[in-house]
């Protein structure tokens, strides 16, 4: 069976209306969301009650959970302070425009979502926080899917979709015992692990405006990357008329993200 | 034996590089000027912010300020090199200064300089040409940035924006930008070339407090969003406290670096 990965809506509700589109038109009913429905886009309570309405499985990202603990819940991920005090702007804004109703929906959200032996999360399984990125050393990458005991990790975040396999994966142990003097050790031989990552539907980040989700098939798990055109000019329009910076209209329509994103692979939340 | 030469030519054509290259190239002592240019129809030209004389002062310590009359005297002597900068759109149509805007006659003669050499840059063939371009429309905007501090990575992004056209079109960009560890850095750029020049200045602030160098900001385009620039820029720059975090452990890292005595 096909299912579909979206990630990262951001408040972007042509985005999210195309890919979803594109996702009905392949007769595929289970969709699950890495989170991040709001923040910087000008349709936060748009997207968030689209979600709702269809009844989509979703977690937790990092900006719905700072939307809802505060705006504290990690400054340490700002790459600058332009970027830090431009986040803070879009944060406020979005803070002003979502219903209490949609908060609360936010607030709902779990920080993971588990079928079998798939976990979708937002940005890793220790945090909403962190960043997989493509290139991250291949052990501390094995080691979040080994940890958190799936064959398959789904993820967003970083807004890049790639597919990484992790083949030929060990953990070797060495205990050294001054009582016996001598070594002791184990070799764990790991079956190959998957970590996925859906992009982003309202903020992409590949080297085009469009928007990007994956499509799974449970049976084989062949990945497929997809990416979707859509009105990027209505959005950014709707970025300006709703009093937003002029610059993140800007960035969208040239295939950057609003604000500058932290590149720190090793980077978590200590909160 | 002195001689005099007048260098112009339209904004980013290489003025300024062209003249460090050729007081480098030169074996005795060099003066330099810049003189005001003038606007002209649908072209704005930007006062002078002193960045051209505060990056070549700096790249060529030696080098002589014929800014005021008392040194321009001096270029009559010796073997002195003088090279005058003059921001100029159109080519003047014969060689020679008869044809020269009356307004920069009279700058240079008050000066005492009388220059024994023009050449302009997209007329003469000893310059280079790439970066010649030919304005049709031009708005100019300068902010002095004089003890401003950025924060790097948010001087990095502005940069960016500020040379992709996310506040208007810009054609020509350069600015002195103080960095909190001390290092100021000429920042150039201009619509012909694919990416902009980096040059960090040789002489380096002490990381303590606001620094006195020059610190200017020149931008040149169209349909610019001066009042964008200058927030966005508001954001990119360091308060107080931020700048003595920055600035603590560098001190603390110099004291470390001193031979006990």
């Amino acid at each position: 069976m096909h299912h579909a990965i979206i990630s990262c809506l951001h408040a972007n509700l042509p985005a999210v209306e195309a890919v979803l589109n594109d996702i009905d038109k392949q007769g595929i009913d289970t969709i699950t969301c890495l989170g991040d429905l709001v923040g910087y886009g000008p349709q936060p309570n748009e997207v968030v009650e689209l979600i709702r309405k269809r009844g989509i499985a979703t977690c937790q990202g990092c900006w719905d959970e700072d939307i809802i603990d505060g705006l504290n819940a990690c400054e340490c991920s700002y790459p600058s302070q332009l970027a830090e005090r431009r986040g803070h702007l879009a944060h406020q804004w979005t803070d002003d425009q979502l219903t209490d109703e949609n908060k609360c929906f936010l607030a709902s959200l779990p920080t993971s979502l588990r079928r079998d032996r798939l976990l979708f999360v937002h940005g890793s399984p220790n945090s909403q926080h962190e960043y997989l990125l493509p290139d991250m050393d291949a052990f501390a990458a094995l080691e979040r899917v080994e940890t958190a005991g799936a064959d398959i990790l789904f993820c967003g975040h970083t807004h890049q979709p790639y597919v990484r396999e992790l083949r030929d994966g060990s953990i070797r142990v060495r205990l050294q015992s001054a009582e016996h003097g001598n070594d002791q050790g184990e070799e764990l031989t790991l079956p190959m692990r998957k970590i996925v990552n859906a992009g982003s539907v309202g903020e992409p980040r590949h080297g085009s405006t469009n928007a990007t989700y994956v499509i799974h098939n449970d049976a084989t798990d062949e990945v497929e990357i997809k990416e979707v055109a859509y009105d990027v000019a209505r959005t950014c329009q709707a970025i300006i008329e709703a009093g937003l910076p002029k610059v993140f209209a800007w960035r969208l329509s040239h295939g950057f993200e609003f604000a500058e994103q932290a590149e720190d692979a090793s980077h978590v939340c200590e909160r | 034996m002195s001689q005099t030469w007048l260098i112009s030519g339209s904004p980013g054509c290489g003025k300024t590089s062209w003249i460090l290259k050729t007081m480098q190239g030169h074996q005795g002592k060099c003066g330099y000027l810049r003189l005001d240019g003038y606007a002209s129809k649908g072209l704005e030209q930007v006062s002078d912010s002193g960045i051209d004389k505060a990056f070549l002062k700096d790249q060529f310590p030696q080098l002589i300020d014929l800014s005021d009359s008392h040194h321009a005297s001096r270029s009559q002597q010796g073997d002195l090199l003088t090279l005058i900068e003059l921001p100029q759109f159109q080519a003047p149509q014969h060689a020679g200064l008869t044809d020269m805007d009356p307004r920069v006659k009279n700058q240079l003669e008050t000066l005492q300089l009388h220059p024994d050499r023009h050449l302009h840059f997209g007329r003469d063939p000893e310059l280079p040409n790439k970066d010649t371009l030919e304005f049709k429309k031009l708005e100019s905007f300068s902010l002095s940035l004089n003890t401003s501090v950025w924060d790097p990575p948010s001087l990095n992004t502005f940069w960016f924006e500020l040379v992709n056209g996310a506040y208007g079109d810009v054609y020509r960009a350069k600015g002195l930008m103080n960095l909190p560890d001390g290092r100021s850095i000429f920042f150039n750029w201009i619509v012909s070339q694919e990416s902009s020049q980096f040059l960090p200045l040789q002489e380096i602030s002490d990381p303590n407090g606001r620094p006195r160098s020059l610190s200017e900001l020149v931008v040149q385009g169209k349909h610019l969003d001066c009042l964008r620039i200058q927030s966005t820029i508001d954001l990119c720059l360091l308060n107080d406290a931020v700048l003595e975090m920055h600035q603590m452990p560098l001190r603390d890292r110099q004291k470390e670096a001193l031979p006990s005595t």
